[in-house]
């Protein structure tokens, strides 16, 4: 079982969930140092090259990535609310379209950290662009059955 | 798949009719002729909704100049669904990586 969720909600936003062995102080502090960020951020999937973060409203940041084909991207963007318990930044993948505004909630509970990130597009028209799901209604459905479709190989 | 091929992706399927079409395309190629009969529209209308449709990458149309059938192509309606699976890859990858930087974090402070 996951310990991450990952959901569309509404029509512009996609909310993940995740709760972490830590009190916020030191969840914030792994998220928001970039000497931190670059331990963990990415994953097994990318290489953080560069982490900058200015931690205050109206203060930007940027992550330099690497990927293991040796494809760089970058995430950029402002933080908007700095607080002890919830941060907000905009934020976008350069050379893309589509800037999302990032809230993100901390709750603790004996010592664990519940994190809540809603990334928010600009519209239900910008988020299906960016995401490429969560069609107008009646579309999921008839999108749906034709996954299935294309999923038995039955595409010409 | 880049922004601008979903955004040609989800604009072609936005449309109902288009959508009727590449669900009656799932049952295999058909000319413009049997794609038109079903709706009440005139063959230069639903010519129209195809050229979205090949333009977005998700039909193609055959060489036969008479007939010219329309067949689906998969890939980019698969390729759509996969930001969100992308999305998640990459964060669940990063969150158990921080997992084990918040556990050196609090051997740290134990030890000051």
């Amino acid at each position: 079982m996951s310990k991450l969720k990952v959901s569309l909600e509404g029509s512009t936003d996609v909310v993940m969930v995740r709760e972490f062995d830590a009190p916020i102080r030191l969840v914030r502090q792994a998220m928001t140092t970039p000497e931190l960020i670059t331990q963990w951020l990415g994953g097994v999937r990318a290489t953080v090259v560069s982490a900058k973060v200015d931690l205050r409203v109206g203060g930007a940041f940027r992550y330099l990535f690497r990927r293991h084909d040796g494809v760089e991207f970058a995430i950029s963007g402002v933080y908007r609310e700095v607080g002890e318990a919830r941060l907000a930044h905009t934020e976008r993948m350069e050379g893309m379209p589509g800037e999302a505004l990032v809230t993100t909630t901390f709750t603790e509970r004996d010592g664990k950290t519940v994190m809540q990130l809603v990334m928010r597009f600009a519209s239900a028209d910008v988020r299906d662009a960016v995401v490429g799901t969560g069609m107008a209604d009646g579309a999921g459905e008839s999108y749906d059955s034709l996954e299935h479709l294309l999923a038995q190989g039955r595409q010409v | 798949m880049n922004n601008a091929r979903l955004n040609a992706t989800f604009a072609a399927l936005a449309d109902p009719t288009r959508r009727a079409i590449i669900q009656r395309l799932t049952r295999g190629e058909a000319s413009v002729l049997e794609l038109a009969k079903p709706f009440d529209m005139s063959q230069p209308a639903i010519s129209k909704h195809l050229k979205v449709l090949e333009r977005a990458g998700l039909i193609s149309r055959g060489r036969d100049a008479q007939r010219r059938p329309c067949r689906l192509i998969g890939k980019p309606l698969r390729e759509s669904t996969e930001w969100l699976e992308r999305y998640r890859d990459f964060w669940e990858s990063s969150f158990d990586a921080l997992d084990g930087v918040l556990e050196e974090l609090k051997k740290k402070e134990k030890r000051r």
